[in-house]
């Protein structure tokens, strides 16, 4: 009995030794989401453009942030404007580069899911619209968007709660979040415990997100889309 | 009163002709129907009259105001941007599938394009919405989502909403098509109302006995071309060209 | 009970020695040195006192139960080429003192920190470097472990360099001097360290003196600070004077750098990056 209370005490004190750098997993997360689900929209747009080049660039570069591992790119990100421009980096530099190919790389991936959800909207919708005269900015971001949120809804519960497990590659840039940290304590106690107070976190994040992702669901779910 | 007119209009899709020199024009209060085998043309028709597609030559004009016509060189030249708009509020459209907006209830999807196209304030939009449901016999499903409704309520509701843009004519495209046969009386009693109170329409219909006792000018359309037109009764129960005849008497058989 | 086996045990083995010395006439490579008459026709000895928990320079192999490790395989060679005979004694380091001095072992050779003990012991020239040097960027104008308050530190996880600038014990000066950088990251491999020095995520990047002579060599915008974080090397430390056989044995170590055996030696213990003997 007072083995266990002990092993709940000390779980406790890792969670709060582990807190601070939570902070900077849930900081990494959400710069993330709010700048990847707009940047995402906008690569669906480029890469459904009637232009062709601008489709095909975008296409490219899609490929490539689903082709590559996100670790590279975080590399590439990092590394790459000292390295090929020559352009002097700093100590903040590395959290930023982190933000952007994060950022970049879930684009990519929203943008896919979008383009899906946009692409199955009826034309009956787009010419309704047309006829009803909205203009083609007024159709999509009243009658298309909508529409699109809801249908991808389930997808992009998925990629979010990838993220939630992806910050932990920021340790390649040697920042610090919850998972490198507890990585050093367990080096320090030789223990495995910070490894569960770790997964406890990310369960409970990833728990939180599924939550809120479905109370969107059902808040969507007072209409059906055929 | 010349509300709608069109002349020699051409339309092709990959190089097959669908539309030949069509002409026709709507007079104002005039209640219009379209018959005729599928393929023959009468979507095409309606889809160019309401630039879902572009012509390829032929001129349309409402109320006076050309949309579209021919230049010298036998190009179809559209109105210019700003014009197009004030031209294209004149007409509505209901279609065939309704294509309702399912993430609007009925009263949304009735007052959205009046407030956001028109900038009709939103109490004058919901007001008008709230009649026309009445008049629509769905005053108590305002609240609504098309997703709950049965498909005759929701042509009911998509009537609705291509009246509350006030357009001066209306075209329907096969408006009971989609719908279950015991369905389709209460679209074509709602369609008769709007004939009674004088609103222009052109009806693509397959419902013959409606067309007869309801418009005032019957066209015939086979291939491409006004076969025959002229008064429903004449046109349907004496048809003249032989194509009308055996369309009637294939159609009428079937009933 | 255990003590007293132990104890007996002990005695066991000193007679057994003691009478296998008396049975061949063999001196000690130090005597030897000192009055080669004596050593005539005697078999010589060189006795190597080391500390067998030290892999890898000397240690109990499991397997072959026999001591090996880098310093021993190269005193095998340097007896070799001196026609003596290798005696491995492993020592109570604490005792290391009294068996140079009584002539029980002819030298300590085990991974032997010369810094700080050059007054006490004669010692050989340094054959292994574990220096940690501060390696910068040459444009930056630092030139002293001073300059690097405010500087952004790097160093390899779970390095000796990280252990130099964060162990709390008798590391006082440089806990002080980590406290003046702005900050000590740890990062997965020196590379990136060395990437982040170059690119400016980081100023400076402690590490071991092999790999960063051999990356500055490398790099002509890196250079390396003369003051070092840890000065640490390895020598055959003799007994206080006897620089005649230090003499004998470090000219052999460097007839052994010249063929080439050396070098091969420290590549089969993975210690090229930090031998030093020229």
């Amino acid at each position: 009995m007072e083995s266990v209370l002990e092993f709940f005490k000390n779980l406790w004190n890792l969670l709060v030794q582990l807190s601070p750098s939570m902070l900077t997993t849930i900081e990494i997360f959400l710069l993330t989401l709010v700048l990847s689900l707009p940047l995402g929209l906008l690569v669906a747009v480029c890469r459904m453009s009637k232009w062709k080049p601008l489709s095909w660039l975008t296409r490219i570069y899609i490929s490539i942030m689903r082709g590559t591992p996100l670790m590279l790119q975080l590399f590439v990100v990092c590394y790459g404007p000292y390295y090929m421009f020559e352009i002097p980096l700093t100590g903040e530099w590395p959290f930023i580069a982190a933000i952007i190919a994060f950022a970049i790389n879930y684009a990519a991936y929203f943008a896919e899911i979008y383009r899906g959800g946009i692409e199955s909207t009826p034309l009956g919708q787009y010419e309704a619209a047309q006829v009803l005269g909205y203009s083609k900015g007024q159709t999509f971001f009243r009658i298309v968007l909508p529409q699109v949120v809801k249908k991808i809804l389930p997808a992009t519960t998925n990629e979010v709660i990838t993220l939630v497990k992806d910050t932990s590659l920021v340790y390649a840039l040697a920042i610090v979040e919850m998972f490198t940290r507890a990585k050093m304590i367990a080096a320090a106690q030789t223990s495995m415990l910070p490894y569960l107070a770790a997964g406890i976190f990310y369960y409970a994040f990833n728990y939180l997100v599924a939550f809120l992702m479905e109370r969107a669901e059902k808040k969507l779910g007072y209409y059906q889309i055929k | 009163m010349k509300l709608v007119e069109i002349k020699d209009l051409k339309k092709s899709f990959n190089g097959v002709p669908v539309l030949r020199n069509i002409s026709l024009t709507v007079e104002e209060g005039q209640t219009v129907s379209v018959i005729g085998p599928s393929g023959g043309g009468k979507s095409t028709l309606l889809r160019c009259a309401t630039m879902l597609e572009k012509v390829d030559g032929g001129s349309i004009a409402y109320d006076g105001k050309y949309m579209v016509k021919t230049d010298e060189d036998g190009n179809a030249v559209y109105a210019p941007k700003a014009e197009l708009k004030g031209i294209c509020s004149t007409f509505g459209l209901v279609f065939q599938n309704f294509n309702l907006f399912p993430h609007f209830s009925v009263l949304q999807n009735l007052t959205d394009a009046p407030i956001h196209v028109l900038k009709m304030p939103k109490e004058e939009a919901e007001a008008q919405a709230l009649e026309l449901l009445d008049k629509m016999g769905l005053k108590n499903r305002a609240d609504a989502y098309p997703g709950e409704l049965s498909g005759g309520q929701q042509q009911r509701v998509s009537i609705a909403r291509a009246l509350a843009l006030r357009p001066k004519v209306l075209f329907f495209d096969e408006p009971t098509s989609a719908l279950d046969p015991e369905l389709t009386g209460e679209i074509l009693k709602v369609i008769k109302q709007l004939a009674a109170e004088k609103m222009t329409m052109v009806i693509i219909t397959h419902e013959m006995a409606f067309a007869r006792d309801v418009s005032d000018h019957v066209i015939f359309m086979d291939g491409g071309i006004i076969v025959e037109e002229g008064d429903p009764k004449d046109v349907i129960e004496n048809p003249q060209n032989a194509r009308t005849k055996e369309f009637l008497s294939r159609v009428q058989s079937t009933i | 009970m255990k003590k007293i086996l132990c104890f007996a045990c002990a005695v066991l083995m000193m007679v057994l020695c003691f009478a296998g010395c008396g049975e061949k006439a063999s001196v000690s490579a130090s005597k030897a040195l000192a009055d080669p008459d004596a050593a005539k026709g005697a078999e010589i000895t060189f006795t190597v006192g080391f500390d067998a928990e030290f892999p890898p320079y000397g240690y109990l192999d499991t397997e072959t139960n026999e001591y090996t490790g880098f310093d021993l395989v190269l005193a095998e060679e340097v007896c070799k080429r001196n026609g003596w005979t290798l005696v491995k004694k492993p020592i109570n380091w604490d005792l290391k003192d009294s068996e140079l001095e009584a002539g029980t072992i002819d030298c300590i050779w085990n991974g032997f920190t010369m810094n700080g003990r050059e007054e006490e012991y004669t010692f050989s020239s340094p054959y292994v470097d574990n220096s940690q040097v501060v390696v910068v960027r040459k444009a930056d104008k630092i030139n002293a472990l001073k300059d690097l308050a405010g500087k952004s530190v790097e160093v390899q996880k779970e390095s000796s360099a990280e252990a130099a600038l964060t162990s709390t014990e008798d590391n006082e000066k440089n806990l002080a001097l980590a406290k003046t950088f702005k900050e000590l990251k740890s990062v997965a491999d020196y590379n990136t360290a060395l990437m982040d020095l170059e690119s400016g995520i980081c100023d400076a990047v402690a590490m071991d003196i092999g790999v960063a002579q051999y990356k500055v060599a490398a790099n002509d915008k890196l250079m390396m600070l003369s003051e070092t974080v840890a000065t640490e090397q390895y020598a055959v430390g003799f007994k206080k004077g006897n620089t005649a056989l230090c003499d004998k044995v470090e000219e052999t170590l460097k007839a052994m750098v010249a063929d080439g055996t050396f070098a091969k030696i420290a590549e089969e213990w993975e210690l090229s990056d930090c031998v030093c003997l020229k």
